[in-house]
């Protein structure tokens, strides 16, 4: 099927929300998804209602990066580095696992929903059954301290369509892809301009790999984060798009950015391959799409808000973006 | 050439040096024998022997750490950001999980968390945050590294007085040591391109013989120059110059290598610790006050990841400079501070930053005459005011100046005017004296 056009794009709903929202899960087939909040809540949110009002689920004890729907069950992640469970049918928590060392940064399900899928700046990446809340299998491939001796950060996770590869990215730009079977790494890819360390004016460091996303025929690895700042106290440089052939760690496209100001913390394709969207941001944000083979622009729209995740329905009809304090619904097609 | 400056206490009757020579003297002399000599038997030399041992190492936050990522945290709050609160060794007491060494020393430390200091400038905030006042239009005070340099330091010292470490170059040219109206002889020697000063070392064309007789002319020339001028400015030069080959046989303290690598190891890897390392070198040296800039913590982005990346390196090396100090028996004589311009806002702006923010922040002194263990100040549950114990810039001056042993009221004078080390009224935290 024919995915929709990006030039059809066009906002359709705008909520404003007391604290900032980390990451959302949709529930397919349903306008219904799943919030993680800066107010260290998990809400459950209805966008089709009259009134929109959404319900406070459970708490963790920190931001709340992380949450994915995994059949009947949600599993969220935060700051805490704890996994909580919601049984989405009871109504109720089910399990809470301290799950990682450091502060969990995302936390995603499998396109089947039998893996859910959890990153930490423990620099690990675990896999869970999502029914028995059993810890499958470790993926240790990311290096704990950045080459100048600070703690390092993984921030950005995805798995291809069919749910056999699994990329994960890192704050110096280390790419990883997995076979998720074995958990054997199969290939890296190396995007260090998204890195900065300034070594002379300010002695730290910004910037990294937030986002990462298989094309529908996994084949391709695009990766999303920001270029080189020269003024780290802020995001001021372009939002920056890069495509892998990853099995070879060849880079084969970038769109360096040319209107958007900020870091790309999201990334799909649409499923006929056609586009590629980025979201992100700095003190406002944006939604990039690229041609699925020029990797060119196609469509750029400002937003509101700083975009930290986005949803994009499986009929590419619908992404809901979420960010701080809001979150805005567009159409497409 | 004894000094202009004179606190104008009785007790000071007579030359500050010419006191100080004979408290080393009788500082040796009670070292060698204490059951021949009642040292503690003269308050006014008791008190010459105990603030005569003070030193301080300033670790200065340049740019402005925020306070609540490091030791006012507001877990829970929506302004509190992601990192939860840990206990720490004095309880009811937590600080942010971004400092579990910290957390297990907070004993030798005492937290002000009631700073309210009016300036979210960086440039004018830093000269505030070094003086303790602002500058009057004709009168530039000198900054706490010139006056404890002033106070502490001993005129045959072989050590510099006021050593400052500056390394990156955001914000350094806004927060330079600064001697004021005490002129040159108690500014700083200032390292901003590596760890160990430039220009030390003696040139190898000239032999030692020649560059004492070459110091021997310029101080010639200079007596001739000085019959029948008075000037501070000529004075402090002067004795600047009579000190250059002391300051030249320092240069090993600068040199990291002389420790052993298992110290270098504990201290760490980074530039900020290797500084903080040679700091307490220098210290131990007698070398009466050293600043350890580290730049740059202005997160107006990604405050988070900024302050996940800077806090835990803060963490280490202050934990590890007060257990080094602690077991060299220097903990109570060196006083460790941290300071900044300011801190930052609890507001959580769009881009996960935090801006300037000088209304409710806090610092810390560890060992040195602090009282270990407290806190003073209180914000309110988000962050944005302080609610008890407000301190301004001045009174936190005159209070490290208290637990350093310096009377804050004491006057040096410029030509006949008397200027106390605080400003007129201004008085040291009482809750906060040992």
């Amino acid at each position: 099927m024919k995915s929709p056009s990006p030039d059809t794009l066009k906002q359709v709903k705008d909520f404003s929300r007391p604290a900032t929202v980390f990451a959302i899960a949709p529930v397919p087939g349903t306008e219904r998804a799943f919030l993680g909040c800066q107010d260290f809540k998990v809400y459950e949110a209805e966008f089709s209602a009259a009134k929109f009002e959404p319900k406070e689920l459970y708490a963790h004890e920190s931001y709340v990066t992380g949450v994915a729907v995994a059949g009947k069950v949600v599993v969220s992640g935060g700051y805490d580095g704890k996994l909580t469970w919601w049984d989405t049918v009871a109504g109720k928590v089910v399990r809470t696992v301290d799950a990682h060392a450091k502060w969990i940064r995302k936390v995603i399900s499998s396109p089947d929903g039998k893996l859910v899928a959890s990153i930490a700046d423990d620099m690990v990446c675990k896999l869970w059954d999502p029914t028995s809340g059993k810890l499958i299998r470790e993926l240790r491939g990311h290096k704990e301290k950045t080459p100048q001796n600070f703690g390092s950060m993984l921030y950005a996770v995805a798995f291809s369509a069919d749910g056999k590869f699994l990329a994960t990215g890192d704050k110096v730009g280390h790419v990883v892809v997995w076979d998720v079977e074995s958990g054997q790494q199969l290939a890296t890819c190396e995007v260090a301009v998204m890195y900065t360390w300034d070594p002379v004016q300010r002695m730290h460091s910004i910037g990294g790999v937030r986002s990462v996303a298989f094309s529908p025929d996994g084949k391709q690895l695009a990766v999303g984060g920001t270029g080189k700042i020269g003024n780290i106290d802020h995001l001021e440089a372009k939002g920056r798009i890069e495509v892998f052939d990853w099995r070879a760690g060849k880079q084969t496209a970038e769109f360096p950015g040319d209107k958007h100001q900020g870091i790309v913390n999201r990334l799909a394709w649409a499923p006929d391959g056609s586009w590629l969207v980025g979201a992100g941001g700095a003190g406002e944000g944006f939604l990039i799409f690229l041609d699925g083979t020029t990797k060119k622009p196609v469509r750029q729209e400002k937003l509101p808000m700083h975009v930290h995740d986005f949803a994009l329905s499986a009929d590419c009809s619908t992404i809901t973006s979420v960010g701080h304090n809001r979150i805005q619904i567009h159409k497409l097609g | 050439m004894p000094s202009k400056h004179f606190c104008g206490s009785p007790d000071h009757a007579v030359s500050r040096r010419a006191f100080l020579g004979s408290t080393a003297a009788l500082a040796a002399a009670a070292a060698a024998d204490m059951t021949g000599l009642d040292v503690l038997s003269s308050p006014a030399l008791a008190g010459e022997l105990k603030k005569g041992r003070k030193r301080v190492i300033l670790l200065w936050l340049a740019g402005g750490a925020s306070q609540l990522e490091t030791w006012d945290p507001k877990p829970g709050a929506i302004t509190g950001g992601p990192f939860r609160a840990i206990k720490t060794d004095v309880p009811g007491f937590q600080i942010s999980e971004l400092m579990p060494q910290m957390a297990k020393r907070m004993k030798t430390t005492c937290v002000i968390r009631g700073l309210n200091t009016r300036n979210g400038d960086h440039g004018s905030g830093a000269k505030l945050m070094m003086r303790g006042r602002r500058d009057e239009a004709n009168l530039r005070y000198p900054d706490l590294g010139a006056v404890v340099a002033r106070e502490m330091g001993r005129a045959d010292s072989k050590v510099p007085d006021y050593v400052t470490f500056y390394t990156q170059t955001e914000g350094r040219s806004m927060a330079p040591g600064d001697a004021g109206f005490l002129g040159a002889r108690f500014g700083p020697m200032e390292l901003t391109t590596n760890n160990t000063p430039e220009f030390i070392r003696k040139l190898d064309t000239i032999t030692d013989l020649d560059h004492r007789e070459r110091a021997d002319l310029r101080d010639l020339l200079g007596k001739q120059f000085a019959k029948g001028r008075q000037s501070d400015t000529m004075n402090s030069q002067n004795e600047a110059y009579e000190r250059v080959r002391g300051i030249m046989a320092s240069e090993k303290l600068f040199d990291v290598t002389q420790e052993s690598q298992k110290v270098r190891d504990r201290y760490g890897p980074t530039q900020f610790a290797q500084q903080c390392l040679i700091a307490r070198r220098l210290v131990e040296a007698g070398v009466p006050f050293v600043r350890v800039a580290r730049a740059w913590w202005d997160s107006h982005g990604q405050n988070f990841e900024t302050h996940q990346e800077m806090v835990p390196e803060l963490d280490h090396v202050m934990a590890t400079l007060i257990d080094d100090l602690g077991e060299r028996g220097l903990l109570d004589d060196v006083m460790i501070l941290t300071l900044a311009e300011f801190g930052r806002t609890p507001a959580i702006n769009a881009s996960l930053g935090r801006d300037h923010f000088a209304s409710a922040w806090s610092m810390t002194m560890s060992g040195g005459g602090a009282k270990g263990g407290a806190v003073y100040g209180k914000t309110d549950p988000k962050g944005n005011t302080v609610v008890a114990e407000e301190v301004d810039a001045g009174s936190l001056f005159a209070t490290i100046y208290s637990s350093l042993g310096i009377n804050p009221n004491k006057n040096y004078y410029v030509g006949s005017r008397p200027i106390p080390l605080v400003n007129p009224g201004v008085e040291a935290i009482a809750a906060l004296a040992k």
